[in-house]
């Protein structure tokens, strides 16, 4: 890019409580924090980008502005979203209150299931019926939806009907007669949102959407006049749910592809930083006061799953797979009825907080477990905590020494001993259950309790090394700068694969490629990427295997034929092997999925962040007693901010930074890495 | 009881010795670790196994023993496996006492008359053996892990032959046989079980992933004997004493008495109609024993739960009213006593037929026993659910034109499945609509998987109108499905409750029967069919399959009047029903 195009590029995130803005600038990177306003988060993000501007940002100079938004997911949260209608075929209006008949808990005879996103009394059955080739066995009684057009009294509708998949032309046609009848409202057809075979999860795909679209058009639509008013002119783009970046207007259209927006570029960060020290698969932990979220990074990439559920609605839209655990610095630890000392899942959240905040909270923490430990000082970002310290020893000594006859400082290393435990099984479900050995990995550790428990947890993994990135809001703020614009398309054509005709799979792919090229509009072509993939199984089973096709972009590679598909079954058997144990060469074989990824590279940026002079001695806070292994001692205690970069030191020692403090524990080395990160390398305890 | 053959679960004295000294911290921290293993066991059984009966349906179950074959910790997806393996870990000791066991041996089972709960499920049962030791040496602790096989030989393809009179026609029945010697396969029992069952590639695929399964359990409860050392008994010891005084606390909350229930299955499919299952709960103190007196002989159809299946749907019952939380162990069921006479429904003798035993008397079991629980923790139970697994098999050549996605070409085919219903009224709300209840929690198959798959067509999937109960609270509405067969096919039924619905409970009505219709090719009117049905059907018949409503909380009377204006504006309910049912004025 020549000097006079905008160049600057900038990453906004919106949390729960702060708006993190990380800009760019000629290597150079800025970072500010701004209070989120969750009535108008719009707000905020303009807030943030003025922060920027007067600490000396031109935003006219702004070239890419990415954001990361949960309002999507607020939405489904909050059951916030637009009335909307659904209509599918005749004798299915049920399917989606149906769904897979499945009730959420095993032994509570009072549990109930999520409402149906569209209540039934708008659902709406249509003649017409598609067999699994997608030919025509009823014919579409088009004058029914015609007059129905007129009765609809919401603002969004959702056309799922069977087989849509196969051939989209009923479902099209649904959408013509809504509009020659005379609806006006926002329109998804399940052909367009999530082309893949199962009823259910594919109508259940199309109604979020059509509910979340006016929500997230209104919203795009306000945060853009407001964006160019603050004198941005860059295009817009948001985090999607896989980690990839999507256009505004896709955002507008398939808002149900940003549920995961908010984590999605947390662990875009995490996986960028990974990459930069040199580990291409990593663990992440993301541990706040209620929850921890893990996920695992492979080959640079964060997984992705299509098994992803949103407040008990499993959404088949790709994902990146986080798990989440109710594990947090502000879960409660209390003795249970069998004698046990329990943590979580009940929280102390932000209010009132962890005894030892002095905001009014009277129950013992992992948060007041670690302080008891002297592993964390409140007071040291918090204030004066008016004695609040002394509050926080007896709550252990009242709920949890006195019954368990025991001494505080016991009772204290026994919370965090099973807060790590708890922490370490939840790794334990994105590794070891899916056949990654963690000795192979790396941790990046952030959240505000993520660093206090990270060095233990990988200890207990035999993970060798974690990585702690400067700040967790720039660590998702700087998710959204490394990552490309990323459009996952995808067709289901179930078909035995001695069917499969190269030709026509040729097309399917073609078609996929064009509908992708459209939300990478403003890509220069010779930025984009395709990558190409098929879903195969062993026919009789039900789960399938994504298989990649061979990576060429050229129009030779473009069309495949006879040996291109030899190549994929033999990849199948070889990718079965390796992921199940045993492969069948001989039994025939099944497509089920087309996957096409479409990708418009961004260079990720060029990083030079400000380096730290001095001597480790310097940073040297105070020394205070802190106890490891049940017994005292007086350890350092740094102040992160002052660490040179490039210094070292062992532990036993307290690094305390400004959102998490981290502890290092006796056997542990630590490194300050040229990006600011600290890296810990695991020690064995004696 | 006082016959002395009659099957008794008792769980022996409280607070067994051998835990003392160990701390709250480690019993918390060896707790999640004992449920890890069971947890990575069943991740390795799902992600390797061949069948959707198993990655998708999740069928199966996984659970670690300690040396005396107690249960330490269980990863259980459908509640039918809960509590029921550690009968055959005991069948598996008592074939290989003492020194036979050697380290690489792992046992398989499936005969219900010794330790198993229906023939397809197979049990796999390992003994951990620590690092380096020998033959001669005692096992540290067993992993075992349970799937249900699509497939098991018998009369009938899929294993659950309605119409059976004796366990011989549902299919092979293996006692506990050494599936693996030293680390060595045994070839004659794996021929044996392969030549006797009709999908053999699926079934070797499923039972090898039962070998990784456990070779997962022993690999990792190796760790934990790495970690422990010679306090690994203790520990295992203090987590079942652990849950024996969470659940005694629980139980002790409950007011002692003694109460009755009683109810029936509509028949067993071969005459005999009415089967009566009664039981008798008496809570005293921190302990609870449940007895089965009065209930019915043993039928010459299907219906016959085996001792296993009785005892798992009793712990079922229990766990529902108090906490679900204890850690499903063997401590926790010792505060439970089951007596259950000999020769009965519920214990019956060989060669009984049994498959339906663990599908629908199972949950009959539960009616009864929750139904006694109800009366001393009215907060915590329910009226009845829909009370059956809608059992629904069919099956044939499929001759589509050109092969079709799974069949087509002349293949042989056999399509399984269980359907939900209402979920019961309680105290807090409705039941829930269209779900499986107790034992089960499997999924539907998805009408385009049907349909690709099978020459089979769904016509309608729906929720049934006016089927739930009414009460305070209504039940959960049942299900229709209406499927026609595009081939000749053989199909079977196995159902309940079409003949007496789900009872309510504090006032509340009985859910809607089930039921079952045939409308022939060409026909205009459906014929109905009994619960238990076995027949072959011709192209372009249709089948309707309706499942009941759940049982009403509660006097309808009590029930507010936008409660059912909402459910006459999401049709739920029909005007007439409301009017009827809640004297409802539309004015």
């Amino acid at each position: 890019m020549s000097d006079t195009e905008p160049s600057a590029r900038v990453g906004v995130d919106v949390g729960g409580t702060f708006t993190d803005v990380v800009a760019v600038r000629d290597g150079r990177v800025s970072v500010h924090k701004v209070a989120s306003t969750p009535d108008a988060p719009e707000r905020g993000v303009v807030d943030g980008l003025e922060t920027a501007a007067a600490d000396g940002l031109a935003l006219s100079g702004v070239g890419t502005l990415a954001h990361g938004t949960t309002v999507a997911t607020n939405a489904v949260l909050e059951r916030d979203w637009a009335d909307t209608a659904l209509l599918t075929t005749g004798g299915f209006r049920d399917v989606l209150e149906i769904g897979r008949q499945d009730r959420p808990e095993l032994y509570d005879l009072h549990a109930s299931k999520p409402a149906p996103v569209v209540p039934r009394d708008q659902r709406y059955g249509v003649a017409g019926r598609l067999d699994e080739r997608g030919e025509e066995l009823d014919p579409l009684d088009e004058e029914a939806v015609r007059g129905l057009a007129g009765e609809l009294d919401v603002d969004s509708v959702a056309v799922a009907l069977l087989f849509a998949f196969e051939n989209d032309s009923h479902e099209r046609r649904v959408r013509e007669a809504l509009r020659a009848g005379g609806y006006e409202g926002a329109i998804s057809l399940s052909s367009e949102t999530l082309p893949e075979i199962r009823e259910y999860e594919r109508t259940l795909a199309t109604t979020l959407n059509a509910a979340l679209r006016p929500v997230m058009a209104g919203y795009l639509g306000r945060l853009d006049d407001q964006v160019r008013e603050a004198g941005v002119g860059a295009p817009l783009r948001v985090m999607a749910s896989n980690g990839g970046l999507l256009d505004a207007e896709s955002a507008r259209t398939v808002p149900v592809r940003t549920l995961l927006s908010g984590p999605a570029a947390g662990v875009q960060g995490a996986a960028h930083v990974a990459a930069r020290h040199g580990h291409a698969d990593a663990l992440t932990m993301d541990m706040g006061g209620t929850s921890c979220d893990v996920s695992l990074v492979r080959d640079g990439e964060p997984l992705v799953t299509t098994d992803v559920t949103i407040d008990e609605y499993p959404v088949a839209t790709p994902m990146v797979d986080v798990h989440t655990v109710g594990a947090g610095g502000g879960s409660i630890a209390s003795v249970d009825t069998g004698g046990a000392l329990s943590v979580g899942p009940e929280s102390a959240g932000a209010e009132p907080g962890p005894v030892c905040y002095g905001r009014g909270g009277d129950r013992p923490t992992v948060t007041d477990a670690a302080f008891a430990l002297g592993r964390i000082d409140p007071g040291a970002f918090l204030g004066d905590i008016g004695g609040a310290d002394d509050a926080a020893r007896v709550a252990i000594e009242r709920d949890l020494a006195d019954p368990l006859d025991m001494s505080v400082r016991e009772a204290a290393g026994g919370v965090v001993s099973v807060a790590e435990a708890e922490t370490a099984r939840a790794l334990r479900v994105v590794s070891v259950e899916q056949g990654h050995d963690p000795r192979a990995l790396a941790l990046v550790a952030f959240g505000g309790a993520g660093p206090l428990l990270a060095s233990a947890v990988a200890a207990e993994l035999s993970v060798p090394e974690v990585v702690v990135p400067r700040a967790a809001g720039v660590l998702s703020a700087l998710g959204l700068l490394v990552s490309d614009l990323v459009s996952d398309e995808s067709v289901s054509r179930v078909r035995p694969w001695e069917e499969v005709d190269a030709a026509a799979l040729t097309g399917t792919f073609a078609d996929l490629e064009s509908r992708a090229t459209g939300r990478l509009a403003d890509v220069p072509p010779e930025r984009r990427r395709f990558e190409r993939a098929l879903d195969l199984r062993y026919r009789g089973q039900t789960y399938d295997l994504t298989v990649p096709l061979d990576g060429g972009d050229g129009p030779d590679e473009r069309t495949l034929d006879a040996d291109s598909l030899a190549a994929v079954a033999e990849r199948f058997h070889a990718l079965h092997e390796r992921r199940y144990g045993h492969a069948s060469p001989d039994e025939p074989l099944e497509l089920v999925t087309v996957r096409l990824r479409a990708r418009g590279v961004v260079d990720p940026p060029d990083l030079a962040p400000p380096r730290t002079e001095g001597a480790v001695a310097d940073a040297v806070r105070e020394e205070r007693p802190v106890v490891f292994d049940g017994r005292s001692r007086d350890v350092r205690v740094y102040d992160r901010s002052r660490l040179p970069t490039g210094g070292h030191f062992a532990g036993p020692a307290v690094v305390e930074g400004s959102e998490s403090t981290l502890v290092v524990r006796p056997p542990d080395r630590v490194r300050v890495a040229d990006d600011g990160s600290l890296v810990v390398e695991v020690g064995v305890d004696d | 009881m006082t016959e002395g053959a009659d099957r008794e679960r008792t769980g022996g004295g409280e607070g067994r010795s051998g835990s003392d000294g160990i701390d709250p911290v480690t019993l918390e921290v060896a707790r999640n670790a004992c449920a890890a293993v069971a947890e990575e066991m069943n991740a390795t059984l799902v992600r390797t196994a061949y069948s959707p009966n198993v990655t998708e349906r999740r069928d199966c179950s996984c659970a670690v023993f300690d040396a005396a074959g107690d249960l330490v910790a269980q990863a259980e997806n459908i509640p039918v496996h809960l509590g029921a393996m550690p009968f055959s870990v005991a069948a598996a000791l008592d074939a290989f006492p003492g020194d036979e066991l050697a380290p690489g041996d792992a046992v398989l089972l499936n005969d219900p008359f010794r330790g198993g709960a229906h023939l397809p499920d197979l049990t796999l049962v390992t003994p951990v053996f620590a690092e380096g030791a020998d033959a001669g040496d005692e096992p540290l602790a067993f992993v075992a892990n349970r799937a249900h096989h699509a497939d098991i030989g018998g009369s009938r393809a899929g294993g659950v032959a309605a119409d059976s009179t004796e366990i011989y026609q549902e299919g092979l029945r293996i006692p506990p046989v050494k599936l693996y010697e030293r680390g060595e396969p045994n070839a004659g029992v794996f021929d044996t079980v392969l030549a006797n069952v009709r999908t053999p590639d699926e079934r070797r695929g499923d039972l090898r992933a039962q070998v990784a399964a456990n070779e997962t359990g022993v690999d990792r409860y190796r760790e934990l004997h790495a970690r422990y050392g010679d306090d690994l008994p203790a520990i295992t010891a203090a987590v079942q004493d652990y849950a024996e005084r969470r659940t005694r606390t629980e139980i002790r909350n409950l007011p002692d008495g003694e109460y009755g229930f009683a109810d029936v299955l509509d028949d067993d499919g071969r005459g005999t109609e009415d089967v009566r299952i009664a039981v008798s709960v008496t809570v005293a103190g921190d302990a609870i024993t449940v007895d089965f007196d009065g209930t019915a002989p043993q039928t010459r159809g299907p219906v016959n739960a085996v001792f296993a299946v009785t005892a798992s749907a009793t712990y079922y019952a229990v766990r529902c009213v108090t906490d679900p939380d204890v850690p499903p162990n063997a401590g926790a069921y010792r505060p439970v006593d089951i007596h259950a006479p000999t020769g009965t429904v519920v214990n019956p003798e060989p060669p009984a037929a049994v498959v339906g035993g663990n599908l629908e008397t199972s949950q009959r079991v539960t009616d009864v026993v929750l139904g006694a629980l109800a009366e001393c923790a009215p907060e915590r139970a329910a009226a009845a659910g829909q009370g059956t697994m809608n059992n629904v098999t069919f099956g044939g050549t499929d001759t589509r034109d050109g092969p079709g996605g799974a069949g087509g070409d002349g293949q042989q085919w056999a399509f399984y499945e269980t359907g939900g219903g209402g979920a019961g009224a309680h105290a807090a709300g409705d039941g829930t609509d269209g779900v499986h209840v107790h034992m089960s929690n499997t999924l539907n198959t998805p009408v385009e998987v049907l349909e690709t798959a099978y020459p089979l067509r769904v016509r309608r999937y729906a929720l049934r109108p006016d089927s739930g109960g009414a009460g305070e609270h209504r039940g959960g509405l049942g299900l229709r499905r209406d499927i026609e067969v595009r081939d000749g096919t053989a199909f079977s039924l196995l159902a309940d409750r079409h003949h007496h619905g789900p009872y309510g409970l504090a006032g509340g009505d009985p859910g809607e029967s089930g039921a079952a219709f045939l409308t022939p090719v060409g026909a205009d009117d459906p014929v109905r069919l009994p619960p238990k049905t076995t027949r072959d059907l011709d192209p372009g018949d249709l089948v309707s399959i309706r499942s009941p409503g759940g049982g009403g909380y509660g006097d309808p009377s009590e029930r507010a009047r936008a409660a059912i204006e909402r459910d006459l504006r999401l049709g739920k309910l029909s005007i007439e029903a409301a009017k009827d049912r809640y004297g409802f004025d539309s004015e």
